[in-house]
């Protein structure tokens, strides 16, 4: 046991650090406050993300027969953490880098591969997950969109909500069911994954005004619209595989407390300069909200750690998620009441922070939910249903 | 990077899990608010598992597994001041248990009745007193370890220790190494009682307000046990604090919660969660507390000049 990083880990992070100081624009913070899935931060991730994929850096975690260079784990989760920590200028495309790729290597036909692994792995694909709906949040299985099987494809109706990026994107991870009327099941095994061509006809994207960052969220409805059955991904009935696959790669891909460790190491700086550091109560807090983002560091760590050693996937996700929650919140708690100033337009940084923590208990699956999963899945505690 | 155990570490834990079963109390005892463990006490003085942050290729991690393993088990016994501080102190190998205490040497001190030792940290110097058990006067409470204070140091052999900053920094991590270890033991106590109580046609555990304060319980012993082996590993001052101060901050919600869902059978000496709650609530109040650990972690953190 040991918690230490190899040179070769080491370098690599300073490697990264110095790219970011050559590619990111004096801007750039200006750039960040509107969030990973606005305007100008998608338009930005396309030359950014082409720079990092010409340097190998977009998908090393990638088997090397996908054109990725079969890297440590560590080596990407470190390319991560440092991403997130600036406020993520691959915009949304670490999404497909993440999960998006991986469910496609282990699930795509050989044609899905042809047609979608080049643009994501030269880093001018944009997508988005067309998971939640109106009446499916948290329960998703409860989705009502429909595929409805016709020659050669699918027609599709219905819409989902909260779908980050819809504005921008190429292609939606778009999760349907199959109605009874035609032999689907009422239950997970009645869905089907299609990849949809955002510009088919018959698709409406509407942005919905919110409290955090711009692009992050709309409504999209599908009218009817035809998906060629070439574009489903596995095959009916194995949709909930698929999700559970792609989940397991998203929900430890953000390392959120480093974004909220450097915004709270910025802030001690503030507070220093401006006297008021000196207030022991001031570091007390200071204090309480560092240890709240160590400690999601240390549980995400054990999660990255299992997965370098090969070790069967546990319930840490769900145990790290509920402390990455609080350590966001931790930290934006003590922003706002010691710095106020930072969400009265004078730092812009702190309020993209601000924007990324209320939503922290929410986006992928509540944090309630992930309570659950512990008390399931870590602690083996009955299940609600059960009755003796 | 790497959270898993060597061998040699697997071979020590195993061996340590080994003499605990094997000292395990039977059912039959009469239950005691701090029964210490004699048996235990003795096969770990002879088996050296308390010195291995002196041995060569082990260190403080080590020692900080060897005391959140023993904290675990029901049974009391000394071993986070003599595994973690009493090596960083250059104290003789065998002059154990090693009680602690701050301000005042003559303040209650966990251990004491049964100590070799006892470091007082005076602020600006550690004052080592010789222990003579004799003059130990015993110290009723509810904490779940032999408190004793002493009269007088007159007569007593002291020594000063000019190295302040490591009994404190050596301090912290056995304090949260060993609170991991006592909210392993009570949550998983508590866990199982959970699935066998029934209420309401169902077991309690079943209930999701209760499954989602233990699911937070989980975290907070995840952490603090991560916490603590990063502090023991770094030794660093700014470690040793954070995970001190995090433990120390979650204990009184963690204990009232575990209570809690033993209901009145938690209250009783005959179920044994107050074995490890109380070691907690009395490691909460050490070293002036969360709120004293919290401020250290963050001037450690960001040193004034650094500013
Ligand atoms: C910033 C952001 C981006 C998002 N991006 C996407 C996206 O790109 N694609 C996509 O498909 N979705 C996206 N979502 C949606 C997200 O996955 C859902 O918001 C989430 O799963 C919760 O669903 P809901 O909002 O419908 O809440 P509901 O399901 O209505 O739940 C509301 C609250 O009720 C409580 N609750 C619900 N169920 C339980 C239960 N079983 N036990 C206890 N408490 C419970 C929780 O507190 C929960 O927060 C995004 C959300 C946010 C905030």
């Amino acid at each position: 046991m040991e918690f230490g990083w190899t040179a070769v880990e080491q370098m690599h992070r300073e490697r990264i650090r110095e790219l970011l100081d050559d590619l990111l624009p004096p801007d750039w913070e200006q750039m960040s406050l509107h969030g990973p899935g606005s305007d100008e931060q998608t338009a930005f991730s396309k030359d950014f993300c082409a720079e990092l994929a010409s340097r190998n850096l977009l998908v090393p975690n990638w088997p090397r027969a996908h054109g990725g260079e079969d890297a440590e784990v560590w080596q990407q989760f470190i390319l991560g953490e440092e991403m997130w920590a600036v406020g993520e200028p691959r915009g949304p495309q670490y999404m497909n880098i993440n999960w998006v790729g991986p469910a496609l290597m282990k699930y795509g036909t050989p044609e899905q591969l042809e047609k979608y692994l080049p643009p994501i792995r030269e880093g001018q694909a944009v997508w988005c997950q067309g998971f939640s709906e109106p009446s499916a949040g948290s329960d998703l299985a409860a989705l009502r969109t429909q595929a409805v099987p016709v020659d050669g494809g699918y027609r599709v109706s219905g819409s989902k909500i909260w779908t980050s990026y819809a504005g921008h994107a190429d292609t939606c991870f778009l999760l349907a069911r199959v109605p009874a009327s035609h032999g689907g099941a009422q239950d997970k095994s009645g869905i089907v994954i299609l990849l949809a061509d955002m510009k088919s006809e018959g698709i409406q994207v509407k942005s919905i005004p919110a409290l955090i960052g711009e692009g992050d969220i709309h409504e999209v409805f599908f009218d009817e619209v035809f998906v060629p059955e070439a574009d489903r991904l596995g095959e009916e009935g194995q949709a909930w595989e698929i999700i559970m696959y792609a989940l397991q790669h998203e929900r430890v891909g953000v390392a959120r407390y480093e974004f909220s460790r450097r915004i709270l190491d910025r802030a001690v700086g503030k507070l220093k300069e401006s006297g008021r550091w000196d207030d022991p109560s001031v570091q007390e807090k200071a204090g309480q909200a560092l240890m709240l983002c160590e400690a999601a560091r240390m549980l995400v760590y054990r999660i990255v750690d299992g997965k370098a050693r090969d070790l069967p996937p546990d319930a840490y996700a769900n145990v790290a998620r509920w402390a990455i929650v609080l350590a966001d919140n931790g930290v934006n708690d003590f922003l706002t009441e010691n710095l106020p100033e930072g969400l009265l337009g004078e730092d812009p940084v702190q309020q993209a922070h601000h924007q990324r923590a209320i939503a922290a208990g929410v986006a992928s699956g509540a944090a309630e939910i992930q309570l659950n999963l512990i008390a399931r899945r870590w602690l083996e505690l009955p299940s609600e249903r059960t009755r003796t | 990077m790497n959270y898993g155990l060597t061998e040699d570490q697997q071979a020590v834990l195993s061996e340590l899990e080994r003499l605990i079963a094997g000292t395990a109390p039977d059912g039959h005892t009469e239950p005691e608010f701090a029964p210490y463990c004699e048996a235990l006490d003795q096969e770990l003085a002879q088996s050296g598992f308390l010195d291995i942050a002196r041995e060569d290729g082990f260190g403080p991690l080590d020692a900080a597994l060897v005391v959140e393993c023993l904290a675990r088990a029901p049974q009391i016994v000394e071993a986070a001041a003599s595994a973690l501080v009493g090596p960083a102190l250059g104290l003789p190998v065998g002059l154990r248990p090693v009680a602690l205490v701050e301000h005042d040497p003559l303040k209650p001190a966990r251990f004491l009745p049964r100590a070799g030792v006892l470091l007082a940290d005076l602020g600006d110097r550690v004052l080592q007193v010789t222990v003579d058990p004799d003059r130990v006067v015993p110290v009723d409470s509810l904490f779940a370890y032999p408190y004793g204070r002493l009269e007088t140091l007159d007569g007593l052999e002291t020594k000063d220790v000019a190295d302040v900053a490591t009994l404190r920094r050596r301090w912290r991590t056995a304090l949260a190494a060993e609170a991991a270890g006592c909210m392993a033991g009570a949550l998983a106590l508590v866990v199982e009682h959970v699935k066998d109580r029934r209420a309401f046609g169902r077991p309690l555990g079943a209930f999701q307000a209760i499954q989602h304060r233990l699911a937070m319980a989980a975290e907070t012993v995840e952490s603090c046990k991560w916490l603590a082996f990063r502090a023991a590993w770094s030794d660093s001052e700014a470690d040793a604090a954070l995970a001190a101060a995090f433990a120390q901050k979650r204990i009184p919600q963690f204990a009232f919660d575990l209570h809690q869902f033993s209901g009145a059978m938690g209250l009783t000496l005959e179920f044994s969660l107050h074995l490890w709650t109380y070691r907690l609530r009395a490691l909460s109040g050490e070293l002036g507390g969360a709120a004293a650990q919290a401020r250290q972690a963050a001037l450690a953190t960001w040193p004034e000049a650094a500013a």
